[in-house]
């Protein structure tokens, strides 16, 4: 073998090291990539489910608790006899917040009222201004929360309430027509027969509005949907997450 | 490609005189800050996260409801990624893609005449009664933010990044080099 061919040969040993070491790095660093990603995916992954899961609402598993409206306007919900604690609901018709609420704790509150948990207190009120959308959300508001007002408590009550918040309107376009909250009224199983003027007369809107200036001045609202648990407000990463609001109404019911 | 040289030259010392490193450092840490922060004031309370979503009004109500469980969790991924300088470059990209994301549903938001909150920091989308909205301040903190993101996809890493620790960026010499010295262009085209 000469020396130019011995040459070669330490050249392509040399070649094939630093090849082979190349490779290695290479794949040290997919591998590293890789797990890298893995975690973050997973990380991403999990937080997703987590939020999720919190946010899965209760079914209404019983019947609820009795329903009644007070004179002082709110609407009461509980057994006979369950004075505390108290959770004050409120709520505006036509806040979309508010019907996120609903669709995710309005089960849980139910249920906690049917089990003789808690004393529920609805507050119907009317947060938006005149000047909001040419006052077309606060119409919207005003006519739901005063029909609610035409209906003097019981089931039928919570299922207009229900309803109210199913159907919402977009907040920039006219809804919960008269002839409309009549109807659903009716199919909440409203019999009585002073209803249909009620609404459709708006008898109830004046009552509405001191009602909502009353509350907004006197409960020191931020905003709807509030949650108030023996009159301490409840932070929204409790009041929207189910498990979290029955955990801290059970922990009031001690 | 560099091939082996890289090992015995660290990129350190050839590039002593460049800020650019610094600057993606610094454009990280302020990217990151602000997702984190903006993360965390939504993964509290994923119901309202979905509802600023659904204010929008630019998805449909189901892909709203999985942007908005998994945005609040991608963004605090994303800055902590940031943060440490790991897989830097994929996260300023991701970064920037959000933030352009914002800036087009923000602008669009302005267009069409809707009235509401950015729900860029939590809060379910709504304004506070007698709160204006400030679309243009949003589009420009965002469009602020695209550029830094921008701006670390492209140039790497730069100090005090898990990715060179790691070995993950060995593509930064190749820039250093252009702002260190006179620098060939055809190396940066290797990337």
């Amino acid at each position: 073998m000469g020396k130019a061919a011995r040459d070669q040969s330490v050249r392509d040993r040399i070649k094939a090291q630093r090849e082979e070491q190349q490779h290695r790095e290479r794949l040290r660093r997919v591998a590293t990539i890789t797990a890298a990603v893995v975690v973050a995916l997973g990380a991403i992954g999990a937080g997703w489910w987590y939020a999720a899961n919190g946010s899965k609402p209760e079914e209404v598993t019983q019947a609820l608790a009795p329903v009644t409206a007070s004179p002082d306007g709110s609407v009461v919900m509980s057994v006979a006899g369950v004075e505390k604690p108290v959770l004050d609901v409120y709520e505006d018709f036509q806040c979309p917040a508010c019907k996120a609420m609903e669709e995710t704790s309005g089960a849980t509150i139910k249920n906690l009222a049917a089990e003789g948990k808690v004393k529920v207190v609805y507050h119907p009120i009317t947060i938006f201004s005149q000047e909001v959308n040419g006052g077309v959300t606060r119409a919207n508001s005003l006519r739901a929360g005063a029909a609610s007002r035409c209906i003097p408590g019981g089931t039928p009550w919570v299922k207009f309430h229900d309803r109210l918040f199913k159907e919402q309107p977009a907040e920039t376009v006219e809804g919960f027509k008269l002839e409309d909250l009549v109807a659903w009224g009716k199919e909440a199983g409203v019999t009585s027969a002073g209803f249909e003027t009620c609404v459709t007369g708006q008898q109830k809107a004046s009552e509405q509005v001191d009602y909502s200036t009353k509350i907004l001045q006197g409960a020191q609202l931020s905003g709807t949907p509030t949650l108030k648990l023996n009159g301490t407000e409840i932070g929204n990463d409790v009041a929207f997450k189910p498990a979290e609001l029955r955990k801290a109404v059970l922990n009031a019911a001690k | 490609m560099l091939v082996t040289s890289e090992k015995q030259a660290p990129p350190r010392s050839r590039t002593s005189g460049s800020a650019l490193p610094w600057v993606t450092t610094v454009s990280r840490l302020v990217l990151a800050c602000v997702l984190i922060v903006a993360g965390w004031g939504k993964i509290g309370t994923p119901v309202l996260s979905v509802q600023s979503v659904k204010a929008y009004k630019l998805l449909p109500d189901s892909l709203a409801t999985v942007v908005g469980y998994g945005l609040p969790i991608l963004e605090i991924v994303i800055g902590v990624l940031l943060i440490v300088g790991l897989l830097t470059r994929a996260a300023g990209a991701i970064s920037a893609l959000l933030m352009l994301a914002f800036v087009i549903g923000i602008a669009s938001v302005w267009a069409r005449g809707l009235r509401i909150d950015c729900g860029c920091f939590g809060g379910g989308g709504q304004l506070k009664p007698g709160v204006e909205p400030d679309y243009l301040i949003d589009i420009l903190r965002d469009s602020g933010l695209f550029v830094l993101g921008v701006v670390i996809a492209w140039f790497g890493p730069g100090r005090l990044a898990l990715d060179s620790a790691l070995g993950l960026a060995p593509e930064r010499e190749s820039h250093d080099d252009i702002e260190g010295d006179d620098g060939e262009p055809q190396e940066q085209e290797n990337h």
